[in-house]
């Protein structure tokens, strides 16, 4: 029987912080349990970036991930370690839903025009990070969410603040990319090389 | 032509005509490509078979003949052609 984390019933990010608390005590195998998709996606995601391999069992609405230390796997570290395949290494932060002061009209025309060019680039972001009334965009409209969907198919992570998503009532409404959480987005800005905040 | 574009002589004709149009067919709001020069910055992007609707409906519009000008867009990167219509 390995090591077992029980963050039931847990609220984000703390299934993530148990979870990193086993990995930093030297456990290479142990079990998390979690009773909600969101913090699934989260471990799998903290799994990855920590070269674990993960295997999902689900049960009456409680999910058990089996973490393992991807043991002899020099592939997987290479993956983890290398930079982005696409876009190189920068980020873009997004933390409302138009691009500078005054006009709102002129400022949500301009956030679209943004991600159209950013979309139809060759130099595409390994990341772009959605916070605050940020999390409209990828919820609410639907010519951002379109770009949204042509980046994130070409490699580009979509990270959207789950707690952001829950203030305005979108989670339910998330068109493209992952429900997210700080620890994930402050980690991927400091992998970037560069972040633009808009 | 792979798709159209709307190009405006004021910022203002380019927001109001995206309202005007959007009930018509579906419309993306683009940056005025580097190959058109005419204009203010925002353009309306549209759909091939949209364009006589795209048409009519500026015609009907408060936006006069000559503050905006369509074009037909072929191809992509170094080989994009825009032609006017």
């Amino acid at each position: 029987m390995s090591y077992l984390v029980d963050a039931k019933g847990k609220p984000c990010p703390t299934p993530v912080i148990m979870a990193k608390k086993a990995m930093a005590e030297g456990h290479d195998t142990f079990t998390v349990l979690v009773d909600n998709p969101t913090a699934v996606e989260n471990l799998k995601r903290l799994a990855d970036s920590q070269g674990f391999a993960v295997a999902v069992r689900e049960e009456g609405g409680t999910y058990a991930l089996d973490f393992a230390k991807g043991e002899g796997c020099s592939a997987c570290e290479e993956a983890v370690n290398s930079p982005l395949p696409t876009g190189g290494d920068w980020a873009v932060f997004v933390g409302r839903d138009i691009i500078g002061d005054g006009d709102r009209e002129l400022g949500t025309n301009l956030m679209r025009m943004f991600f159209y060019t950013l979309a139809q680039g060759e130099d595409k972001p390994g990341a772009v990070l959605f916070m605050n009334a940020g999390v409209k965009l990828p919820t609410l409209d639907e010519q951002v969410a379109d770009h949204l969907k042509v980046l994130n198919d070409a490699g580009t992570e979509i990270l959207v603040c789950g707690t952001c998503l829950n203030f305005y009532g979108l989670t339910d409404q998330l068109k493209v990319g992952a429900v997210s959480n700080m620890y994930d987005i402050v980690t991927r800005m400091q992998k970037a090389g560069k972040v633009i905040s808009l | 032509m792979d798709y159209g574009v709307i190009t405006f002589t004021s910022t203002y004709g380019a927001i109001y005509a995206q309202k005007v149009l959007k009930e018509v067919a579906p419309v993306q709001v683009m940056p005025v490509l580097r190959e058109i020069s005419l204009g203010c910055g925002i353009a309306v992007r549209f759909q091939p078979e949209d364009l006589e609707e795209m048409r009519a409906a500026l015609a009907a519009s408060t936006l006069k003949e000559g503050e905006y000008a369509f074009y037909a867009i072929t191809g992509s990167g170094k080989d994009l052609t825009a032609q006017p219509l």
